[in-house]
């Protein structure tokens, strides 16, 4: 079984000044988790967003106009870059920071999608929390926080799904299997949009469409990710041994509100990984991947086609079904998860086909879709009126008393996967079977010896030396709770590394 | 960590489908959910409280 886990960039707003400093205030939101002063102990020495997966490396990365005229101003501010990063690391092994003027929440390494939904809603948990505290600050609710993707003035911000995969597998065939995957993905993921926008012209209202990121999608490759954004993301930034593994960087997800479409956007494609990996995913190259991505998102009638490189044509449906079938006849009985996500996942797209509203609930686009028509109908608007995109906006803020999403599931109106005991252990803990646990049960146990901190290493102070704690390649889940047990009891990391270096050495 | 501020969420749909007999119910995999038929009318009022220029406000810069 991979690992994967989400990166989910949150959109801010601040009611109560007429211009908000989102530098200012994705810092001071992120602080406002804390209880005790910020201290800089993330390292950065992982990160290299540069780093090409087809085997070179890049000068620069792209960024629109607009966005290079705020980073000179960036640039002359009174913070440095870890102050204005304010990263940290919680004791469930998440990461929560300030990315690109976004409060992120980037959850621990997960195993399972029973874990990785309890540690995203966590992740909205957190963010609000941050919001009450800061908002007892300000003296009233006036920040705001959205888990959606757009500002609907051309301006996209992530929700990034990432997966370990072996480095033996090719390159290119991780693209030719997923790209045709991730183009349809959308019926099934899509957080759905009213309008469409582009970061060149900003937002025409009107016709709603299923994704929120799919009309900034402006490449099939590439490395970028604030512009000219690629529907498969080449950065190799493994975050482990890079000798043996990737991680897959996927930016064309939405970040989704509803529990079970998290579960089959990430599960479907762990499923479609272990097809590439066995070299069985279905043989399908679209002849325009781009413009196929924007197609199909702006279809919600589901009958768009597109052509393939042989010159057939199938609609986002039929491609979906290829993906299903050939993961249903290599997959089907390999454990129990798998199984799940193979049933789910036919069902669904039977569903897409044949009754759409049995998916209210389960899947954003659809739910969200239900909710504008069933207001327009009330208030006798149409798809141009501007209250629809602040509804859609609505949909997505993470505040219990108002936000729409919210307050469909507080009505027990969509499908919950996860219990309110779940989502509160996933604040206390990170999983217990993978890395993520195992970082969290250190910043738990060791916060003050821990001098810098990443997603594959740890360093402690400890005496007139420092001691490293290397985890980029301690996946097995059986080794990673024997790991967790030494850190439970030893009583000091130093103590916890000699017994862990002695046991593997004698395994060895 | 405290969580005292973190409203309660009520879990349980009011109108529930029966529970899938399907093992992962007890298992290691995700549950099957519960849902009822939805309902709109408190949506509704929630939603007519919603600001029309409320997302003509809204401006965020590029993210990744």
């Amino acid at each position: 079984m991979r690992l994967f886990g989400i990166e989910t960039e949150y959109g801010i707003t601040r009611d109560d000044i007429p211009e908000m400093d989102p530098v200012v205030e994705s810092m001071e939101l992120v602080r406002a988790y804390l209880e005790a002063s910020f201290e800089r102990r993330w390292d950065y020495a992982g990160e290299d967003p540069h780093e090409d997966a087809r085997g070179f490396r890049v000068s620069g990365l792209q960024q629109d106009r607009e966005e290079d005229e705020f980073a000179k101003v960036d640039a002359h501010r009174p913070f440095s870059f870890h102050d204005m990063k304010s990263d940290l690391v919680l004791p469930n092994g998440a990461r929560f920071y300030n990315d690109h003027t976004h409060p992120e929440y980037s959850t621990p390494e997960c195993r399972t999608i029973r874990d990785l939904l309890a540690q995203d809603r966590a992740g909205e948990r957190i963010v609000l929390r941050a919001a009450q505290r800061r908002n007892q600050t300000l003296g009233g609710g006036h920040i705001r926080l959205y888990k959606n993707n757009t500002d609907f003035h051309g301006h996209s911000y992530g929700c990034h799904d990432n997966y370990l995969v072996s480095r033996a597998v090719p390159f290119p065939a991780l693209v030719a299997g997923l790209v045709p995957f991730l183009v349809s993905r959308q019926i099934i993921a899509g957080a759905g949009k009213v309008g469409t926008e582009a970061q060149e012209f900003g937002h025409v209202p009107g016709r709603y469409q299923l994704s929120q990121r799919a009309d900034f999608m402006e490449a099939e490759l590439g490395v970028d990710t604030m512009h000219n954004r690629p529907i498969f993301n080449t950065r190799d930034e493994p975050h482990a041994d890079r000798r043996k593994y990737r991680r897959l960087h996927l930016i064309i997800g939405d970040a989704n509100m509803c529990e079970y479409a998290t579960a089959l956007k990430v599960g479907t494609t762990r499923l479609v990984l272990n097809l590439i990996e066995r070299g069985v995913a279905p043989d399908v190259e679209l002849d325009q991947p781009v413009t196929a991505v924007k197609q199909l998102s702006r279809d919600p009638d589901l009958k768009a086609v597109v052509r393939l490189k042989n010159g057939r044509r199938l609609s986002a449906l039929e491609l979906q079904e290829c993906y299903c079938e050939a993961a249903r006849r290599e997959l089907a009985g390999s454990d129990e998860e798998s199984e799940w996500l193979l049933n789910e996942w036919s069902d669904t797209l039977r569903l897409l086909s044949q009754d759409r509203s049995q998916l209210v609930g389960k899947l954003d686009w659809v739910t969200k879709q239900w909710l504008l028509e069933t207001f327009m109908r009330e208030e006798r608007i149409g798809w141009d009126d501007p209250w629809l995109a602040s509804l859609d906006l609505e949909y997505h803020n993470v505040n219990p008393e108002q936000g729409l999403y919210l307050g469909l599931e507080a009505d027990g109106k969509v499908w919950r996967m996860t219990t309110d005991e779940a989502i509160d252990e996933a604040l206390r803990n990170g999983p217990s079977d993978t890395r993520g646990g195992l970082r969290g049960l250190c910043v738990q146990r060791f916060p003050d010896q821990i001098k810098s901190i990443q997603w594959e290493r740890i360093q402690f102070a400890g005496g007139l030396r420092t001691h490293d704690f290397d985890m980029g390649d301690l996946f097995n889940p059986q080794e990673v709770r024997r790991c967790m047990d030494v850190f439970q009891y030893a009583h000091s990391p130093a103590d916890a590394l000699a017994t862990w270096n002695h046991r593997k050495d004698m395994e060895t | 960590m405290t969580h005292s501020m973190m409203p309660e969420r009520r879990e349980g749909p009011v109108d529930p489908m029966p529970k899938s007999p399907h093992p992962l119910e007890e298992g290691g995999g995700p549950r099957r959910p519960e849902t009822g038929s939805p309902d709109k009318d408190s949506l509704m009022k929630r939603m007519r409280k919603v600001d029309p220029k409320q997302a003509e406000r809204y401006r965020q810069r590029t993210g990744e």
